[in-house]
């Protein structure tokens, strides 16, 4: 064992595998920053470039870009408000007011450390917890997909803003955007209204750009009788990494908890960063003494988002690892990359290539160090972001909305569809909607559908959700948290109306 | 002052009155889109076959979201109706609808020139549509002298033609060619 170890080190700690990784940190982080292009178009850009390096190092290379993707989705988050990558949403609800207070430097800072952290206890949980996770992770059926989902749709009470009810209807017009075109199950088109524009769907990272991107840069050039030409961010710009480090560290339950929920939803097939960074942030919220702060700029949102988000990158890997089952669409590519070298992935690849798992062990943990310092070296430089004039960072970031819609499936229907999209989140945002609800509702809606219609189809039997007990766990999870909710929403309602009568 | 001014407070109330109730009155029409397309969408849901293989169908998910937006609607749309009577009765709603549109003039003009942008992208290609569309933005925003003209133009070629080659040259990504130019 040690042996493998040391030959895993050895590949890992060679010189040029660490200035591929190097360079793959940088690369991913600078995708991942624009809006519009996700951890999975820069993983899939670097793996014909891996096709001519040693397994490991090729490996060791894409989890470096994988690591700084993760990261990078934070600087678009934290400095414009756009989620560079879906797995960032939740981080435009603190970081991004916390920029905005005079604080840029601080909300990137306490991204980045999350982050790291968040990837170094997920790398700690794969080394010792992956086969047994795996196995609880790979026997969760329909019912307990199903059940997870339904917990986690509680979340929207964690993110409704100031209306209950808008953002109940935000969320329930996400789920309701996701079921037009084909059916998962069986591919018959639906609510496509014979265009063919909508025929092949509303691809997610579609609704993700325009609902918060396009409405966002929208937002940013609104009149309001002022000049609008200046920079976004106009104070100046403290960067305090060693004293935000120990902030972070501060918190140290949010921070483990936060990263917990990324290794267990990145674990499972078909969940990942996405759902996690909102999980995560959600948690954080209902544990906080002071919730009401949350979405106004509070240290402990942007550490829960991140560390939720990066965590996902060592807990995608555990079924990779153990089973052969890739977690999400990266781990798919991963594994994709040790196939085209001749490697089987599969349960036996711990016993046939030990060298390997455990060179890709340190490679996370070499590759989230990377990323630290690139990201503290950098970080005045994606700072300057704050300093461009809002003439040129507006079209531009929309230039880049445009390219990220078009790359994902070279269509033009995509880019119409875009345009459509931004507009209704443009008006949503003018009317007070809250928008994380809504793109909630598209991440969760045919995941809940697929697996509701798996399950019935083994069994037509609704009581299966009840008597299976994981699923019945994350049932009785679901009705806890809405019980909270309620209470939550109940006792500020009641400090409102005292504050009111106090006036009057 | 005479006795028939309000006292400023009162007037600050007033206006805010005015304000929540005009905000509330563009709520309430939202509602209503919202309400109505989702009575449709699940009546065309629940027009969908059902399934020989399964018990739902495909129709079965979509009828039920939609049902529980048009109720949830429909339960908002009351509130309004409620909120907008508290707070004075229905505004203006011609002149609030101008207002509210005179104080975003910038961001629907810069909407209306990316729907044109998106339209012409497959006729011009990536790079000339681009060039145009951030010229004229750009100046849109920073409005015309000299020196935003020259900066424009620079960052306008460098981010329509330049990033039309890095992604060609690099990335093998490649960005819509146009029919009528081939740039």
């Amino acid at each position: 064992m040690l042996d493998a170890f040391f030959q895993g080190a050895h590949q890992v700690f060679a010189f040029d595998t660490l200035i591929y990784m190097l360079i793959g940190s940088v690369a991913g982080i600078v995708a991942a920053a624009i809006p519009g292009f996700t951890v999975t178009m820069a993983i899939i850009l670097t793996l014909p470039l891996t096709f001519a390096m040693e397994p490991l190092q090729g490996i060791s290379v894409m989890l470096s870009v994988y690591v700084g993707g993760y990261t990078g989705g934070l600087i678009s988050a934290a400095l414009l408000g756009i989620p560079g990558t879906p797995s960032s949403v939740a981080t435009t609800f603190d970081a991004f007011p916390m920029a905005r207070n005079g604080e840029p430097g601080r909300a990137l800072s306490l991204g980045v450390w999350a982050s790291f952290f968040g990837t170094i206890i997920s790398t700690l949980v794969l080394i010792v917890a992956a086969p047994p996770l795996a196995v609880v992770a790979v026997r969760l059926g329909p019912w307990e997909y199903f059940s997870l989902i339904v917990f986690a749709l509680t979340i929207v009470a964690s993110l409704v803003g100031n209306s209950l009810i808008r953002g109940l209807i935000a969320g329930v017009i996400g789920l309701g955007l996701a079921t037009i075109g084909p059916d998962p199950m069986m591919g018959r088109p639906r609510l496509t209204f014979d265009m063919d524009l909508l025929a092949p769907g509303l691809p997610f990272l579609v609704v993700l750009i325009g609902i918060f991107a396009i409405s966002q840069l929208l937002g940013e050039v609104e009149m309001q009788g002022k000049k609008v030409n200046h920079a976004l961010i106009p104070k100046s710009i403290d960067f305090k990494t060693w004293q935000v480090m120990r902030e972070v560290l501060m918190r140290p339950v949010n921070l483990i908890r936060s990263s917990m929920v990324g290794v267990v939803i990145g674990a499972l097939p078909g969940a990942g960063g996405s759902i996690a960074n909102l999980l995560a942030y959600d948690q954080a919220k209902r544990s906080s003494k002071t919730p009401e702060k949350f979405g106004q700029g509070i240290a402990d949102g942007v550490v829960a988002s991140e560390a939720g988000n990066s965590a996902t990158a060592g807990g995608g890997l555990i079924p990779l690892i153990s089973l052969g089952i890739p977690g999400s669409a990266v781990d798919a590519i991963l594994m994709a990359s040790l196939m085209v070298h001749g490697i089987s992935v599969g349960p036996r690849l711990i016993l046939d290539h030990a060298d390997l798992v455990y060179g890709m062990f340190i490679a996370l943990t070499v590759a989230s160090f990377m990323m630290l310092v690139v990201c503290v070296a950098s970080m005045r430089l994606f700072l300057r972001v704050t300093d461009i004039p809002k003439q040129f960072i507006v079209p531009t970031v929309m230039i880049c909305c445009v390219i990220g819609a078009f790359a994902l499936n070279n269509r033009m229907g995509d880019l119409y569809l875009l345009g459509a999209i931004g507009l209704v989140g443009y008006i949503l945002k003018c009317l007070d909607y809250p928008l994380a609800p809504l793109v909630l509702g598209v991440i969760l809606g045919p995941i809940a559908e697929t697996n509701l219609r798996r399950a019935l189809m083994s069994d037509g039997d609704w009581t299966v959700f009840f008597t299976r007990p994981i699923s019945a766990l994350f049932l009785a999870a679901a009705v806890l948290s809405v019980i909270f909710s309620i209470r939550s929403i109940w006792k500020a309602y009641k400090k409102d109306n005292g504050q009111k009568s106090a006036v009057v | 002052m005479t006795a028939d001014t309000p006292k400023p407070a009162a007037a600050d109330a007033l206006a805010s009155a005015a304000t929540r109730a005009r905000n509330e009155l563009a709520r309430l029409v939202s509602y209503i889109i919202f309400g109505v397309s989702a009575v449709y969408c699940a009546w065309r849901a629940s027009s969908l076959p059902t399934s020989r293989w399964e018990p739902l169908g495909a129709g079965s998910f979509p009828k039920l979201v939609f049902i529980v937006l048009a109720a949830l609607c429909l339960f908002a749309a009351i509130k309004s109706v409620v909120d907008i009577q508290r707070n004075g009765g229905m505004p203006e709603a011609v002149y609030a609808f101008g207002r509210w549109l005179k104080i975003r003039r910038i961001s629907f003009a810069i909407y209306g020139l990316l729907v044109v942008y998106l339209g012409v992208l497959s006729t011009l290609g990536f790079s000339l549509a681009t060039f145009g569309f951030l010229l004229i933005t750009q100046l849109l925003i920073a409005g015309v002298t000299r020196r935003t003209v020259i900066q424009s133009v620079i960052a306008a070629l460098v981010f329509s033609f330049g990033l039309n080659m890095l992604f060609a040259d690099v990335f093998n990504v490649f960005l819509p060619r146009g029919v009528l130019i081939a740039f």
